[in-house]
């Protein structure tokens, strides 16, 4: 709906000197084998033909876009008026049963040929029919049947009903009645532009069966490819099984920094992608306690968006939860999952949880659901994108998608465009100052960097140059971070009494150095604290319980740990930055910002997830006032309070199924704070990945001390293998010249494309003011020529000087 | 300052590594999916830097239940693609599929290894034989059932193979308990080349023991624990993997089918598959989706992998039935349920190990010295590299810079090796000195003495005024007491009892000072001596044990002889124990301190004056119990037993009463909760 209009003339501008210099980008054999951690080539254009949508009905055609309707399956067809290109809402297929009485009618009345193949309409092979129904749907629910999970879609053959009325000019209201279970819902569809806006508002969700509710699934097959059918052979009258024709695309999803997966056959059956937005609330997960293992856990999905993209830059899509997001989760189902060889990928909007209730310390209990489904509102946005961009309109593929999205939150104001800076990037050297460890009586304190340890290195890294930095102080407190109160200002004059703290600060600050106390203020222990009252409670009234001893070592004080409630988390951060105030003029907080958990009690929800948001966004938003906020992977609804975010993902979870890697995440993000890549000290040092900061336009960040890093070997902190200043002095001077020597040219610039010519090949596009400039990544081992400018194996370099 | 020179060598070496980084570096990406653990001090497996990232994930070659990899020296992988039947050739430098064996007698291939020469061995168990193909796939042999008498009962069905450089084919058969199969080049059977013993339990090993063999003969057989995989190095060298066991699960056999691996050699229950890569690495895996690696002598060095069955990730398996290494190190491992391969390409952590690691068995110890300093820059943690760094120092008589690094790997052993030389230094340069300034110290004491007397000995007269005063004070007057006690426990005890010396109080200090002296003695021992460190032991339990049972003693005492006419009192019980402890809080303090200063080759020095310390402890406070009640020796051991018993017996009901407690405890804050919640 309003992204034609964005910007058209200096993007045109840009495409255009994009398209004349990709044309002069030679490059040499040896060929560049890729994984799915890289970004690989677009897919080829996909074939379409016209079709009459005979069965359709026209709701609406707007300056780009045709809207279809059919009533009996519920698909809306999209199609775009310039090309021809149809996306439908879903895989408008007949129930087999259907066709097949058809004929058999047909045959036994003795009609001809012609007659029954017109009637043999082709019927997918590979979908049984409640699958058909969920195919074609624009809503599927999830109900409980005892503790199994069923389906059930406004499109089944039998026991639900669906009809669609107008409501306004582009306004409409779907009306969907189940009778098994006995739920009904309004759907409120808006057609946008070049948009679908879908409401499912919660008051008007009724039925007596409602709380058997545990999910809804919004147009579950839109842009979904692959699938075989039967198909009638005109030849022999014979039903022969026929591989639909599989558009060459992708789903992206918001796996770490951005995930594609692409529209390919598997042999292989796998689970499917369950991207979990804003992290799993542990507080209504089957069981209270939680233990961490031998693998590193997934990343989960920061912002509610998803995508799928047709062809090379034909007709993609890109939507986003404008309400709900905190029970949404991202659903793929890559070509093999549930015995169907489609791909398809939709949201679900959790309603009901079905969880262990134990009632007795032997951890006996039974399975449970709740009496009354979560209360909220779903709203989703469809943006539609086409074109490869040329024209100046977002392209239809994921740097689309994340302009689009981008715009959208611009638009309402959860990202704010930093002002245009020039000059050295930033960099984020934090510090680790000591923790405690089990000593005879007691714990004992672990001091592996003072407050004049920490004055020194900022110095010595100064000397040499490097001057816009950033730091966060890990561990200044008396007790270590882990067993210490989350907004306590405990200093040890071990590490630095308070005064130490606040001249060095106050120090830096003269010098444009940002120095900010770092802290976790959501994880908890027993230890530092009495539960009661502190920690969150789960649906079944037990306190959320997280065992890390398997990635702890054997002799840490404690490993058993907890969330606290939301309502103290946002007390005690606001308590902790008052007090922190008075010495930094910037605050960093780590897992408070990408943990979102419930709280409950014996007479149901205290705080839902709606209001943790609420009250982390207020919490942050009274701080943000007074302070920088520097936080370790936010998610999206504390973007907007975000200055630095830091430990940003430079890379995916490595689902099987995943085909590439994309920094979507930074480039929504890109230009509204400063973003930095994890801690470079851990495997994160390579050329390869010197590159990939350069390619996904991040910083650089280390984690440092003054002492050996063995002597954190029994805390919490003992998995910082490697910080001694000294071993990285050189390497950072280093990664960061190389880093800034290439992004410096482009601070305060718009990252407007990216794009791969070959494999191991990334020319990123940037524009600002009509200059357009571009940085070629070549990740190969051997050269690239562009525009003149050669590129050296495993380099970057920039083309296009003022 | 010795901690600054080794600051400043690792800071020089470090520069040196740098320096190397910032030459071209190989490609890898920053994501691992699973942690590494490496065996830390205390040899638990603990996280460290990643030591493997997954690299490539095949997906497309469409492999059907695949049971079994080999990499030749060409990098080609084969695999055992079982449920499609044949055997894929698979180039790893193209990527591209090099040949498919399928056809003729091939059955269900579950196993394959190749020759030096290019001979394919597949072992197939529906085929009943191990098929022999050359490198264009032309079957040229075929191992059916060896017509031995001694194997005629035995099933054959070959599950897994390895051929030696003679030819003789090494066997894992299905349903197979008595070892590994040997057959010769000819297809002879030439005997199980090596056995498992059984795992007995501790129950298994009773029954064993005292069952007649009637009630054995019921017993469900035990069988051993099972060979499944068997590996042939290009050295001769046979492995075997063996799944059911935590303990030499793998091994590395001699000529004879014994184990070479000297010390137990840790490794999963479920391991599937063994393999040797050409520096004489060792890799496992288990069947959860676990990879180990080991080095020659079968020391672990690391651990990836996890156990994950809801989500498909790279480096994680639903099932991991085999691993193999190709020539650059990368690690190759495939997923017996999703039939893909996967890759792991060792980071340069893992890399500076394994050269560091050969460069020290090659005796180039400067060299692997800086290697392993190379590890520490990426690691500060690892034990792998303190050891290392201090062996080589050890080697290079740097015995000082050595001692930190042995601190750091807890490696006791070496450190005390260390040790002893930095003593005999010390002791060489200062003994001189330090004998000089004790002999001149006894010389003008000796001096003061003699002129004090002649000036009428007024210091004499100050030192005996304080002794006598200092006698005179009311619990350091009782502490000498018991200092005197062990010299002459009868007649200090019968002072005890007749003349009430000693008091209640000064027993409760001299308990309290053996419980100090008891509790630096468990802790602060110097580092060879102090087994547990402080972080892992549970000072609660300590406390609370010493005192528990120091009361229950006490009492228990009490309780025993005023029925058996002991003419102690309460109070007299009480302090008999403390008057009697002396001689081991000497022990222990002399120990703790002198524990800094020995080595483990003076180790029977502790021993013996701990003994002594304890003996005449026990010796000293059994006189007291005797006197102090008045007992003959026979009713004394007679009330220590019944004491020791009524102990026994109080802490069982002790614990019988808390467990009882808590049930308790529990139902009633059911019936608390289900009150709150339904009736209020």
């Amino acid at each position: 709906m309003f992204y034609r209009k964005i910007k058209r003339n200096k993007v045109m501008a840009a495409a255009l000197i994009m398209a004349v210099v990709l044309g002069s980008v030679s490059i040499h054999a040896q060929a560049y084998v890729p994984t799915n951690r890289d970004t690989k080539v677009a897919p080829e254009k996909a074939e379409h033909t016209e079709e009459e949508y005979a069965d359709y009905e026209l709701l609406l055609e707007t300056g780009t876009v045709k809207y279809y309707w059919r009533e009996d399956r519920d698909i809306f067809a999209v199609v775009d008026k310039q090309t021809g290109y149809c996306i439908k809402t879903g895989a408008d297929l007949p129930f087999s049963g259907d066709v097949k009485d058809a004929v058999k009618d047909l045959e036994k009345a003795g009609a001809s040929e012609q007659e029954i193949l017109a009637a043999a309409e082709s019927y997918a092979d590979d979908l049984n029919t409640t699958y058909v129904g969920i195919a074609n749907s624009l809503i599927t629910v999830e109900y409980y049947d005892s503790d199994k999970v069923k389906y059930i879609s406004s499109a089944s053959e039998k026991d639900a009903e669906s009809s669609l009325s107008k409501v306004a000019d582009g306004k409409y209201c779907l009306e969907v009645r189940f009778k098994d279970p006995e739920v009904s819902m309004n759907v409120y569809i808006t057609l946008g532009e070049e948009s679908i806006d879908y409401f499912i508002p919660s008051a008007e969700m009724s039925g007596s069966d409602i709380s058997k509710l545990a999910a809804v699934e919004l147009t579950p097959f839109l842009g979904a490819s692959g699938g075989r059918m039967n198909v009638m052979n005109p030849d022999t009258m014979e039903w022969e099984k026929v591989d639909n024709y599989r558009v060459p695309g992708y789903v992206l999803v918001p796996d770490g920094s951005g995930s594609l997966i692409r529209f390919v056959h598997n042999t292989a059956v796998y689970n499917p992608y369950e991207g979990d937005v804003y992290g799993r609330d542990y507080a209504t997960e089957t069981n209270y306690s939680f233990a961490y293992y031998d693998d590193v856990p997934v990343k989960d999905p920061v912002m509610p968006v998803f995508g799928i993209a047709h062809g090379n830059g034909q007709m993609a899509f890109a939507a986003w939860a404008n309400e709900g997001a905190e029970y949404m989760d991202i659903i793929v189902n890559p070509d093999g999952t549930r015995s169907t060889t489609y791909t398809w990928a939709y949201p679900r909007f959790e309603l009901n949880v079905n969880y262990f209730q134990i009632y007795d310390e032997q951890g006996s209990g039974f399975f449970n659901q709740m009496d009354d489904v979560f209360h909220y509102d779903i709203d989703m946005t469809y943006a539609f994108l086409f074109g490869d961009g040329s024209d100046g309109t977002p392209s239809a593929d994921y740097v689309g998608m994340a302009r689009v999205y981008r715009e959208y939150l611009i638009d309402k104001g959860e990202l704010t465009l930093m002002e245009p800076s020039q000059g050295d990037i930033p960099i984020r050297l934090d510090f680790v100052m000591g923790d405690a460890k089990s000593g005879i009586v007691g714990n004992t304190q672990v001091v592996t960097t003072r407050t004049e340890d920490v004055e020194e290195i900022l110095n010595q890294v100064m000397a040499r140059g490097i001057t816009n930095i950033n730091s966060g102080l890990i561990g200044w407190q008396k007790k270590g971070e882990s067993l210490s109160k989350p907004y306590k200002l405990n200093f040890t004059g071990s590490i630095g009494s308070k005064s130490d703290f606040k001249n060095l600060i106050k120090d830096f600050a003269e010098r444009g150095v940002d120095i900010s106390l770092s802290r976790d203020t959501i994880t908890v222990n027993k230890k530092m604290l009495n539960y009661s009252n502190t920690a969150v409670k789960c649906i079944s009234n037990w306190y959320l319980s997280i065992d890390k001893a398997a990635i702890l070592p054997e002799n840490v004080p404690i490993s058993l740990f907890s969330y606290a409630t939301p309502e103290k988390v946002a007390s005690w951060t606001k308590e902790l930055a008052d007090k922190a105030g008075d010495f930094s003029n910037s605050l960093t907080l780590t897992e408070m910002p990408h943990v979102l958990t419930s709280n409950w009690n014996r007479d149901g929800v205290v705080t839902s997830l709606t209001e943790s948001i609420e009250l982390y966004r207020n919490a942050l938003e009274e701080i943000g006032q007074e302070q920088k906020l520097n936080l370790e992977k936010p998610n999206m609804y504390l973007w907007k309070y975000t200055d630095r975010y830091l430990q940003a993902p430079v890379g995916n979870s490595q689902f099987v199924f995943e085909t590439d890697t994309v920094p979507f995440l930074e480039m929504v993000l890109h230009g509204t704070m400063e973003i930095y890549a994890p801690y470079a000290n851990f495997s994160f040092y390579t050329q390869d990945c010197v590159l990939r900061m350069i390619d996904y336009n991040v910083s650089p960040s280390f984690i440092l001390s003054r002492e050996p890093s063995y002597k954190l070997g029994d805390t919490f902190l003992a998995n910082y293998y490697s910080t001694e200043y000294t071993l990285y002095e050189d390497m950072i001077v280093d990664i960061y010249g190389q880093i800034n020597s290439v992004l410096s040219q482009v601070q305060g610039f718009e990252w407007t494309n990216r794009y791969v010519p070959e494999d191991g090949v990334v020319i990123n596009s940037y524009q600002k003011d009509g200059v357009s400039k571009q940085i070629i990544i070549n990740y190969t081992e051997h050269e690239v020529t562009y525009q003149g400018t050669t590129v050296a194996p495993e380099s970057a370099a920039v083309v296009g000087k003022e | 300052m010795k901690k600054n020179n080794l600051i400043q060598k690792i800071l020089c070496l470090s520069a040196v590594a740098l320096a190397a980084l910032q030459m071209p570096m190989q490609v890898s990406a920053s994501q691992a999916t699973s942690y590494t653990y490496a065996a830390d001090e205390d040899s638990n497996w603990e996280r460290t830097q990643d030591a493997y990232l997954p690299d490539k994930t095949i997906t497309e070659l469409g492999l059907s239940s695949p049971e079994d990899l080999y990499i030749d020296e060409d990098n080609m992988l084969y695999v055992a693609d079982t449920g499609n039947k044949r055997i894929v050739k698979y180039d790893i430098e193209s990527g591209q599929i090099a040949g498919i064996l399928e056809g003729g007698d091939l059955a269900n291939p579950r196993g394959v290894y190749v020759t030096v020469e290019g001979d394919i061995y597949v072992a197939d168990t529906a085929a009943k034989a191990v098929l022999i193909y050359d490198k264009n796939f032309n079957q040229i042999g075929k191992l059916t059932r060896p017509d031995a008498p001694i194997f005629a009962d035995t099933n054959y069905e070959p599950k897994r193979v390895a051929v030696d450089g003679g030819g003789n084919v090494y066997l894992i058969g299905e349903g197979v308990y008595n070892g590994v199969i040997q057959l010769a080049k000819t297809g002879e059977f030439l005997g199980y080349f090596a056995v498992n013993d059984a795992d007995l339990t501790f129950s298994q090993r009773l029954q064993q023991l005292l069952f007649t063999r009637d009630q054995l003969a019921h017993l469900v057989d035990i069988n051993p624990t099972v060979f499944t995989n068997v590996f042939v190095d290009r050295e001769g060298i046979v492995y075997t993997a063996t799944s059911g066991t935590h303990r030499n699960g793998m091994k590395k056999h001699s000529t004879n089918g014994g184990n070479m691996f000297k010390t137990n050699v840790w490794s999963f229950d479920d391991l599937t598959d063994v393999y040797v890569d050409s520096r004489g690495l060792i890799y496992t895996c288990s069947a959860a989706g676990y990879i180990n690696v080991y080095s020659k002598n079968g020391e672990e060095i690391f651990e990836i992998g996890s156990y994950v069955t809801t989500v498909d990730i790279v480096g994680l398996f639903a099932s991991l039935p085999s691993v193999a290494v190709d020539m650059n190190g990368n690690i190759w491992a495939v997923d017996g349920i999703k039939g893909y391969l996967q890759s792991f390409k060792p980071t340069e952590y893992a890399q500076t190990v394994y050269t560091a690691m050969d460069l020290y068995e090659s005796g180039l110890y400067d060299e692997a010295m800086a290697k392993w300093n190379e590890v520490l820059r990426m690691n500060q943690m690892s034990v792998l590299a303190h050891n290392g760094v201090g062996k080589a120092y050890l080697h290079a008589e740097e015995y000082e810079e050595s001692l930190e690094h042995f601190q750091v790997a807890n490696n006791k052993d070496y450190y005390s090796q260390s040790f002893w030389e930095v003593r005999n230094k010390w002791i060489q340069k200062w003994m001189g000195p330090i004998l000089g300034i004790v002999i001149g110290l006894l010389v003008v004491w000796k001096i003061i003495k003699v002129v004090d007397r002649k000036r009428g000995g007024h210091l004499e007269k100050a030192r005996r005024q304080i002794k006598e005063k200092t006698g005179q004070l009311p619990i350091w007057k009782d502490i000498l007491y018991a200092l005197k006690t062990p010299r002459r426990p009868m007649d200090n005890y019968y002072e005890i009892r007749k003349y009430r010396q000693g008091s209640v109080v000064s027993a409760a200090v001299i308990y309290i000072l053996f419980f100090i002296d008891f509790m630096a003695y468990k802790t602060v021992k110097g580092f060879i001596y102090q087994t547990t460190k402080v972080e892992n032991m549970d000072i609660g339990s300590i406390v609370l044990g010493f005192f528990v049972l120091l009361g229950l003693f006490i009492i228990c005492n009490y309780l025993v002889t005023s029925i058996n006419d002991g003419d102690g009192t309460f109070k007299q019980i009480f302090m008999i124990p403390a008057y009697g402890m002396m001689p081991a809080m000497i022990a222990l303090l002399v120990v703790t301190c002198v524990s800094y200063v020995l080595t483990y080759n003076e180790a029977f020095l502790l021993t013996l004056v701990l003994l002594i310390g304890i003996v005449w402890s026990v010796i000293t406070i059994f006189i007291g119990l005797q006197t102090v009640h008045d007992y003959t020796f026979g009713e004394t051991v007679k009330s220590i037993i019944l004491t020791a018993v009524f102990m026994i017996i109080i802490a069982v009901i002790g614990v019988i009463i808390s467990i009882m407690w808590n049930s308790l405890y529990t139902f009633l804050a059911a019936v608390g909760k289900e009150l709150v919640q339904n009736v209020l």
